[in-house]
């Protein structure tokens, strides 16, 4: 687990070979700056998963490795050339970075056809993909009567259909169902497996724990960290009791004298660390303090995730109660 | 459901020329052009009005035939009237070419677009070329048509022209002309304004607007001015007889060929310059 410095230093990779290459990487919309220094490698073999708050600058990287941006500084390549440079390039770099992107009119068979086209890729593989995504029924429907999963489909089978050895995916589980996230899942690490480069970018901590292996987070377009995915969940593993009692005021000040870290948690609340729940209740019954509620409670990724990026959202709610979210 | 795919082939193939790339790129904006059903229709019915129209406005001068002054018998063009239709016809080409482009910003497809072909440049040209080619067929159809029809309903009068004639071949294929270099034109708007409404704005205030506030300039301005104009430079390579107002043939080809040149230059800017 690598936390970024200040510096903003590239990310370390598990031992392969990287693939995607971004550096210094810095994207500024008039006052915005959306993509603040980044650096990172991508390597092949492993679902790395692109994790940041809404905002944070996840869309804005992509757009960037696939050339629809140009960075205001810095560069990234993909297998060492930049994405202007490759000759049909869905051959090399397949992306799903809006599954909205279609002609509502045309097809989801003639919506892949000229995306084919383009890039000299055989007819025969439209059917092929849309079978891969489970579309094969639905190759005649117009794209604007396709409900927002099978879109979303659709836009999985436009970056499968050069068959490339990297694959970019923004936020691909939106809109699709359990069994449909599922999918996604299986899908994303088949293709890792078979030897390919994927990059997935989600907000969910808890989706990307399942799905990736790699893990690299960012806020506020800048890196905050990277590493497997093993070893946050190792990191994140720190936990607290949680206590309720009337008599709160004096149990707080008796727990500190013990050594325990208390801060309250609401009128009758106090939130314990360094302590176990068991130390917690003979401390207060020897004290003859009525407790009414004690438990243990483990972080989970997602607090782990949100104290990460705490500071780095752009848009928060008034009273973030990660606590609350988690349980 | 979830089949394995075929093993990870080598990156990107054997290293593709630029034509190929333009190559595919033609084909797969073919397969864009025909896929959507309103420019199958609006194709359909480019030809139906340029026909019909011209059919109209000649059929009204054969049935006013010996009541017209002595200017307006001198100044007779038959291929004007046959060729009425061209004016509605450069609209809705012109519409359509904004749409090629436009229509990509609003369905956001854009982006496939230029992640497919990142030669921005080249892409252009590659819609160009195909949108051309099919209205240079749409436009010849409609002009010849156009013109069998008219000449027919004039032959009762005998004025009307052979194809064999001098000047007639080159104004019929001429409005061809005007129609694929409007349309060019039309395209380059739509890439660098991106918006549907504000393309389509600047393309009627071009062909509709501009040369009708410039006929209450003052005289000789009005048509030193309206020969110049995208439409009169295009109306002067379809027409047999000659008017104040309009170039050469070649002349009218020359400039509508600058504008056309200058859009594009403008549109390739646009599009390599900015963020899609």
């Amino acid at each position: 687990m690598t936390i970024a410095g200040a510096g903003g230093q590239a990310g370390s990779c598990r031992g392969t070979r990287p693939v995607i290459e971004v550096r210094h990487l810095t994207k500024r919309y008039g006052p915005v700056l959306a993509v603040d220094d980044l650096s990172f490698t991508v390597a092949a073999g492993q679902v790395t998963g692109f994790l940041g708050p809404n905002g944070s600058g996840k869309s804005t990287t992509m757009r960037m490795i696939v050339g629809l941006d140009a960075p205001t500084a810095g560069q990234v390549t993909v297998d060492g050339r930049g994405y202007g440079q490759l000759r049909f390039p869905l051959r090399a770099v397949g992306a799903l970075l809006d599954a909205g992107a279609v002609h509502p009119g045309r097809t989801a068979r003639d919506h892949l056809a000229w995306l084919a086209a383009s890039n000299e890729i055989p007819r025969a593989r439209v059917d092929e993909v849309l079978g891969i995504v489970g579309l094969a029924g639905a190759a005649r429907r117009r794209a604007g009567d396709l409900s927002l999963g099978m879109g979303q489909r659709l836009g999985i089978a436009a970056a499968l259909l050069g068959d490339p050895p990297v694959l970019i995916f923004d936020e691909p589980i939106n809109g699709l169902d359990p069994e449909g996230i599922l999918w996604v899942r299986k899908l994303l690490q088949s293709l890792a497996a078979e030897g390919r480069t994927v990059l997935v970018s989600s907000h969910l901590m808890s989706e990307m724990a399942l799905t990736a292996d790699h893990l690299i987070i960012i806020g506020r377009g800048r890196l905050l960290a990277t590493g497997t995915v093993a070893e946050f969940i190792e990191r994140s593993e720190g936990h607290h009791v949680h206590a309720q009692s009337p008599d709160a005021g004096p149990l707080l000040a008796l727990l500190r004298q013990q050594g325990a870290t208390v801060t309250a948690d609401g009128p009758e609340g106090l939130s314990v660390t360094g302590m176990e729940s068991r130390d917690v209740g003979i401390i207060a019954a020897r004290a003859g303090l009525t407790l009414y509620e004690l438990t243990t409670q483990r972080a989970s990724l997602e607090d782990a995730f949100m104290e990460l990026t705490r500071e780095h959202g752009e848009y928060r709610a008034a009273t973030p109660t990660t606590a609350g979210i988690a349980a | 459901m979830s089949q394995t795919l075929a093993p990870v082939r080598g990156t990107a193939g054997p290293p593709a020329g630029l034509s190929r790339v333009f190559t595919a790129a033609v084909r797969s904006e073919w397969i864009k052009l025909r896929t959507v059903r309103s420019t199958i229709w609006a194709l359909v019915l480019t030809i139906v009005f340029t026909i019909s129209l011209g059919a109209i406005f000649t059929a009204i001068e054969v049935s006013r035939w010996d009541t017209r002054s002595l200017s307006e018998v001198k100044g007779f063009d038959p291929l004007l009237y046959s060729f009425a239709g061209l004016n509605l016809a450069q609209l809705s080409i012109g519409v359509l070419g904004v749409l090629v482009m436009t229509s990509e910003y609003s369905t956001r497809t854009i982006k496939l677009t230029f992640g497919a072909t990142p030669q921005r440049t080249l892409l252009l040209a590659a819609k160009v070329a195909t949108f051309s080619a099919v209205v240079a067929a749409v436009g010849l159809a409609s002009c010849f048509a156009a013109f069998w029809v008219g000449q027919a309903l004039l032959a009762p009068k005998h004025a009307g022209l052979s194809i064999a004639d001098p000047g007639v071949l080159r104004a019929v294929i001429g409005g061809a002309v005007h129609l694929v270099l409007i349309g060019a034109i039309a395209v380059a708007l739509g890439a660098a304004i991106r918006r549907t409404a504000g393309a389509v704005a600047v393309l009627f205030a071009v062909l509709l607007v501009i040369p009708g506030l410039v006929t209450l300039l003052p005289a000789p301005w009005n048509d030193d001015i309206t020969r110049y104009l995208p439409n009169s430079a295009g109306a002067a390579m379809s027409a047999v007889a000659r008017f104040p107002n309009l170039l050469t043939p070649l002349g009218g080809l020359i400039v509508l060929c600058a504008y056309t040149a200058a859009t594009l230059t403008l549109a390739a800017f646009a599009l390599t310059r900015r963020d899609a």
